[in-house]
């Protein structure tokens, strides 16, 4: 077992505090509680928006978040990881990258995608599943 | 960029010297990070009230599972996040 420094949230994440999954909130306490600031690639933000009425909740996590921009490098970084786990959900390849990448624990509902992208970096996955 | 002048205890200023070459970064640019993680943990913390003020707030039990989930996650530890959607509770 190796230690993670921090979370990243999946759009599982931001889903189930959308729609007031008490266990997710209750975590997102803790890490605050705790100095931890969670990542949410943008690329998550995004998927959440479009698909969650709640918008209101899901401000209210991202008011204790680090929304990491989807930069040049990361779009390369995740469409060649996309291409070789064989998935068009770019979502997910963002958060197992962002994950591998800043060594952080992932909040999330695809565990199998999640699990096959980060297996492809060589990075041991620790995952809440949402 | 603004620039400020601070003063530190000299323990904590050889703490931030020491941690931001660790990160290989500035001086200032390593307090920066700081303050702005700071601020926020704060405007989270908020928002957590936020959500609690329609939601009910968190009890004692919640919040201590959720720092005992925390603690298995940042050990290397999987686990699962129990979907609670159904049983939100509303204020009266």
């Amino acid at each position: 077992m190796v230690a993670r420094r921090g979370l990243v949230y999946g759009v599982g994440a931001l889903r189930a505090a959308a729609h007031g999954d008490r266990s997710v909130w209750a975590l997102h306490h803790a890490a605050l509680a705790n100095g931890i600031v969670p990542i949410v690639p943008a690329p998550v933000v995004a998927e959440g928006f479009r698909t969650e009425a709640r918008r209101d909740r899901m401000e209210e996590l991202l008011a204790g978040a680090e929304v990491e921009a989807f930069s040049e490098d990361a779009a390369r970084r995740t469409g060649e990881l996309a291409a070789r786990a064989g998935t068009t959900d770019l979502t997910v390849v963002a958060v197992a990258e962002t994950a591998a990448r800043r060594n952080c624990a992932v909040v999330a509902s695809r565990q199998t995608a999640l699990r096959q992208a980060a297996g492809l970096l060589g990075h041991e996955l620790v995952l809440y599943a949402v | 960029m603004t620039k400020r002048s601070v003063s530190l205890a000299d323990d904590v200023a050889k703490a931030v010297e020491a941690a931001a070459a660790e990160d290989g970064v500035s001086f200032s640019a390593w307090l920066s990070g700081a303050a702005e993680r700071q601020l926020r943990v704060r405007q989270g913390l908020r928002g957590v009230m936020s959500w609690e003020s329609e939601a009910g707030p968190l009890t004692a039990e919640e919040i201590a599972a959720g720092e005992a989930r925390l603690a298995r996650a940042l050990s290397g530890v999987s686990g699962a996040v129990s979907g609670l959607t159904s049983r939100v509770r509303r204020r009266p």
